[in-house]
């Protein structure tokens, strides 16, 4: 099996394009997101992306905040307590976004539909209320009938739901460990992203830490994504932040607030951008401007003893260079 | 004893939540509620978060989210969201949980979705809301297939209507029978718990009645607050206050005091 370890220019560079279905994970709004991964999207310019994320998040709602989202199907789109997500809603009020609305439930789902090449999967969720009858995709029919289409049970007569599956053209997961195959393993709630990384056509994984495969092989059980599924992997320490990762660090509150707000304003978006998204290029940069005061706070996080299994697996900065020099062979 | 309406809405949910129960819980007031249950009456209840956390208390004060680190710190199980929300509410196994509401109407049905000027129900089409919400999360799957759960809301006009805008997780929809016919696997809601009382469905028309209401208030200003014609229990109840164990335990949840904060 070989080495999938690319820098994160060159995975958003080879899997990222204009006008594609682009699906990040886990798309939690607090916690693990393939955040960095976003804002390299941003600093190579996307746009006309369809965005399918189980709950919005920090990367979706900067996506949408520089108007580089068409459409997005979400269950949930706002920040927890961080409150809603400015950036995101601006771009649904003002019309320029397109938001498909269906739940946590059903978003998870849709992607074991796509993850079992199913074309529907049936649910008495999200039937027989508005978000059956209310379509970002049509928005002229009410009620619209393509959105969530009703079927009847072969063996009992009753009616259910029929959700499209979800089969997104790229993936690109947060894990908090990956192999340089690709085998990860995720701590803390993992929300759809197993389902996701079976859905998707293409798999990226960004990863907090990269581990000796040996790892891998001490805990088979707790990999749940697997090589076999994966086409590249992308080294990049917090690359939550500022959302938080199991095991490695919390959210970044004063971040989270400040960062919100300025997804109010397209102007106040673009001084976010230029300070927080294309200022940096390397990892030791983007670390450098977080600061080291800061990650050293968030770091000193209450499930940092989750990680105690799996240390003596990390690879070291230096390691993983030299690992990417010789998967670039 | 000094208490926010916040506080008193989260201890009068948690009051409503029996020990043993399995119970899927959200972030904010319904994780408080859930836990301080937990901690003050139900010390045998079975809380997870629709992403899949289990068995945990959060530490540190209430999480910034229901994957944050201070509702994992201690969980004895992580899954994922098709196994809380699909195996454990879909199914139909889940007894009990907790929803927030920007609008609940008066069969119970919650928008969470958007504010429009005129509703899609109205226009007879689609348009973008004027103020978008969160979306439904994961309310719509617990409105649907849990066998039983709880609304909570600020009591106000604007937010206690007639019909919402936007039904983003079902209540009884247009009352009685309604729900039978859609085929939901859960039983509905069994309780609206609002800043100012205590609103239960009627067991025929499902059309939720005052059945108690705070000592703050009196029944004339609940009515007022309520832009449905509230109809009030012939056996109207005052809710008791909190005890003072019970406010200590609502707080050692909220140790940050981030609802204290709310008024």
């Amino acid at each position: 099996m070989h080495n999938k370890l690319m820098t994160m220019q060159e995975a958003v560079a080879a899997y990222t394009w204009d006008g594609m279905t682009y699906c990040h994970g886990a798309a939690f709004p607090v916690g693990s997101d393939s955040v960095a991964f976003g804002k390299e999207m941003v600093k190579q310019g996307r746009k006309d992306l369809n965005v399918i994320c189980h709950c919005g998040s920090s990367q979706v709602n900067l996506l949408a905040a520089v108007g580089a989202v068409r459409r997005v199907e979400v269950g949930f789109s706002g920040l927890e307590v961080y409150g809603f997500a400015n950036g995101l809603n601006r771009a649904v009020t003002s019309g320029q976004t397109i938001i498909e609305d269906y739940s946590n439930g059903a978003m998870a789902f849709r992607f074991f539909g796509g993850a079992m090449n199913w074309p529907f999967v049936p649910a008495t969720v999200n039937i027989c209320n508005d978000q059956q009858w209310c379509s970002g995709d049509e928005p002229q029919v009410y009620p619209a009938t393509a959105k969530i289409p009703t079927i009847t049970d072969p063996f009992t007569g009753q009616t259910l739901g029929a959700f499209r599956s979800l089969r997104p053209e790229v993936a690109a997961i947060h894990v908090t460990m990956a192999d340089i195959h690709g085998n990860a393993i995720m701590l803390g709630s993992e929300w759809s992203r197993f389902e996701m990384s079976r859905a998707a056509e293409k798999v990226v994984l960004v990863a907090d830490k990269i581990v000796d495969t040996d790892c891998m092989r001490q805990y088979p059980n707790l990999v749940r994504i697997i090589a076999e599924v994966v086409d590249a992997v992308v080294y990049w320490p917090l690359c939550s932040w500022p959302q938080a990762s199991c095991g490695l660090y919390d959210s970044d509150e004063e971040h989270m607030f400040y960062m919100n707000k300025a997804m109010k304003t397209a102007e106040d978006t673009e001084d976010y951008c230029r300070k927080w998204v294309r200022s940096y290029e390397t990892p030791e940069q983007y670390l450098d401007l977080i600061g080291h005061e800061k990650i050293a706070k968030i770091s000193a996080t209450e499930t940092a003893f989750l990680m105690d299994p799996y240390r003596k697996w990390i690879k070291s900065d230096a390691q993983v260079a030299e690992l990417l020099d010789r998967a670039k062979g | 004893m000094e208490y926010t309406k916040q506080e008193f809405m989260a201890i009068v949910t948690g009051r409503e939540i029996k020990d043993g129960q399995l119970i899927i819980l959200g972030v904010g007031l319904s994780m408080l509620a859930g836990y301080f249950a937990h901690l003050n009456h139900a010390p045998d209840l079975r809380p997870f978060t629709e992403g899949g956390v289990y068995g945990s208390t959060p530490v540190g004060g209430l999480p910034w989210g229901i994957e944050c680190n201070r509702i994992s710190a201690n969980a004895t199980s992580f899954t994922n969201a098709i196994d809380a929300l699909g195996f454990l509410v879909a199914s139909g196994r889940c007894d009990n949980a907790v929803i927030g509401a920007a609008q609940v109407d008066k069969f119970g049905n919650v928008n969470t979705t958007g504010i429009w000027e005129e509703p899609p129900w109205k226009l007879g089409k689609y348009v973008p809301p004027r103020v978008r919400l969160n979306g439904s999360g994961g309310a719509n799957d617990i409105a649907v297939g849990a066998k039983s759960y709880l609304i909570m809301a600020s009591h106000e006009k604007r937010r206690f209507i007639e019909k919402v805008d936007y039904i983003s997780s079902p209540g009884y929809l247009d009352g009685g029978d309604a729900r039978e016919r859609c085929g939901f696997v859960g039983g509905g809601p069994s309780a609206i718990i609002s800043t100012l009382g205590i609103l239960r469905p009627d067991p025929d028309t499902k059309e939720f009645f005052l059945d108690a209401y705070f000592p703050s208030t009196n029944v004339e200003e609940v009515k007022a607050s309520t832009g449905w014609d509230l109809k009030v229990s012939p056996d109207i109840k005052m809710v008791p206050e909190p005890t003072e164990q019970e406010l200590a335990n609502l707080r050692t949840v909220d140790t940050t005091g981030s609802l204290r904060k709310k008024g």
